[in-house]
């Protein structure tokens, strides 16, 4: 079975630059102040959220292993 | 009070040497103002700022190509067809274009730049710190701006390209010509476009081999773009001259304008030698905050706008004042005290929104390597002039001429 994944911004850090939307568009999406939500943590695949993670410029996507909590990203 | 009108003039001595005090009062008085001398809309609430970049439909990033006014401050009449040349070759670059196609333009260069693949670039960054400043040593006086701030980012960004090490030399020249891209000179085209021209000359042959046979390098990732067709050649080749000014003219003022600020503010030295290491990473955001080395960026209205009672009409241009935003009383306390604990730090020095600064995580490294080994190597640091320091006449760029130090 495939993994859960918990996936968050922290809008203190967000920029809105957008990559984790064009990265993984299922997951994330920019809200009414540009800032990136979490639509659905199951809208793409592992590797395309992880990658939308990576390419934050600023390092606001956090992902976890919803089951055991383990830390994917950063 | 009596209430005086607002000067339209921002290239005078006073603006250029402080342009707090003349931002801080439109920011007060007249937060969005057409300025009628240069034809332009001066934005400089932190909020306003913010939700203008992140509004990027409404404000075009691709001014070059459509905005037909001419260059200011003035050039020479002799110099219009190199005008022409610059305006071709940099309207070309990424940065000068609107989604869809800049979306398209980002991903192929935006990979390389990620926080983690940047943190890898440290260790270089250490080492090209350290070496300067052991050259400098033993003199016990520098010009932070030639000796140490101009050097470092062109070794950086010359490593990234996979320039051999033997022309390195020729590279810095290349940059220091690009340099004059936004400085006020009247005669400041024809060195402008020999710059452009050379590294256009000196990076196509390293292309077409890259094309051919890609390395681990930038100018490997924009080839990577044209075999995607995603960029055609004189795009890679204009992309690659960005990126070596884009990361030296910034960087320069980052470090200058971060050295100058702990000169004058003893007190923030003191807390930044009492622990380098812990201390470099908010002193660095806060370096940003306080003297941003991009002072303002343009833009053009994409559509009629209404903003705090101003209508901005569609072509309009814009322009959002960084170094007004990062002191705007509503969004930090005692905005105009530098205080490198500060946090949390929301400035705007890299941007917002989509066109949020490629290079920032390569900016941040060199800032905190730089405050950390000063801080730690050359703990009396002071400066060596009473004069007043000189700015370049420019309203994009809050760049020092020089900034002489001792530290014996």
């Amino acid at each position: 079975m495939a993994r859960t994944f918990r996936v968050w911004v922290d809008h203190r850090v967000c920029v809105g630059n957008a990559m984790c939307e064009s990265f993984a568009p299922g997951v994330f999406q920019l809200n009414a102040d540009r800032q990136s939500e979490v639509v659905d943590p199951a809208g793409d695949t592992e590797e395309n959220i992880l990658e939308a993670a990576e390419n934050c410029p600023v390092s606001a996507i956090f992902v976890e292993d919803a089951h055991t909590g383990e830390r994917l990203f950063p | 009070m009596v209430m005086t009108v607002i000067d339209d003039d921002m290239f005078t001595d006073e603006v250029i040497a402080d342009p707090y005090t003349y931002l801080g009062r439109l920011r007060a008085e007249a937060p969005v103002h057409w300025n009628e001398l240069y034809e332009v809309w001066v934005v400089t609430r932190h909020d306003d700022v913010v939700w203008l970049a992140r509004h990027n439909e409404l404000f075009s990033s691709a001014v070059l190509k459509n905005d037909p006014r001419p260059a200011y401050p003035v050039i020479n009449d002799s110099d219009l067809g190199l005008y022409q040349y610059v305006r071709d070759y940099r309207a070309d670059q990424f940065i000068q274009h609107d989604r869809p196609e800049h979306l398209e333009m980002r991903k192929v260069v935006h990979t390389y730049f990620t926080p983690r693949a940047m943190e890898t670039w440290r260790p270089f960054v250490v080492d090209a710190v350290a070496e300067l400043l052991d050259a400098a040593e033993a003199r016990g006086e520098m010009d932070v701006m030639r000796d140490l701030a101009t050097p470092l980012p062109v070794l950086v960004i010359a490593q990234m390209m996979g320039v051999p090490r033997q022309d390195r030399p020729l590279i810095r020249s290349l940059a220091e010509k690009l340099l004059y891209q936004f400085r006020g000179e009247r005669d400041r085209m024809p060195v402008l476009v020999e710059g452009m021209q050379g590294l256009k000359e000196y990076v196509a042959p390293m292309v077409e081999e890259r094309i051919v046979s890609p390395q681990d390098d930038f100018i490997s990732v924009l080839a990577s773009g044209e075999k995607e067709g995603v960029f055609t050649r004189n795009q890679v080749l204009v992309n690659s001259a960005l990126l070596l000014l884009a990361g030296h003219e910034t960087t320069i003022n980052l470090l200058c304008n971060g050295t100058l600020a702990f000169l004058r503010n003893p007190d923030q030295w003191e807390l930044l030698k009492a622990d380098p290491a812990g201390r470099t990473r908010r002193a660095t955001e806060e370096c940003l905050r306080y003297d941003a080395p991009v002072k303002s960026i343009e833009r053009l209205a994409t559509q009629d706008i209404e903003l705090r009672g101003q209508l901005l009409r569609k072509d309009d241009r814009v322009r959002w004042f960084i170094s007004a935003a990062n002191r705007d009383p509503e969004a930090f306390t005692d905005p105009d005290t530098f205080d490198i604990a500060r946090e949390p730090n929301p400035h705007v020095a890299f941007g917002s929104g989509i066109h949020h600064c490629l290079g920032a995580t390569l900016a941040r490294l060199e800032g905190q390597e730089v405050f950390k080994a000063l801080a730690e190597r050359f703990p009396a640091l002071r400066l060596a002039t009473e004069e007043d320091l000189e700015y370049h006449p420019s309203i994009t760029f809050r760049s020092l001429k020089s900034l002489p130090v001792r530290w014996d």
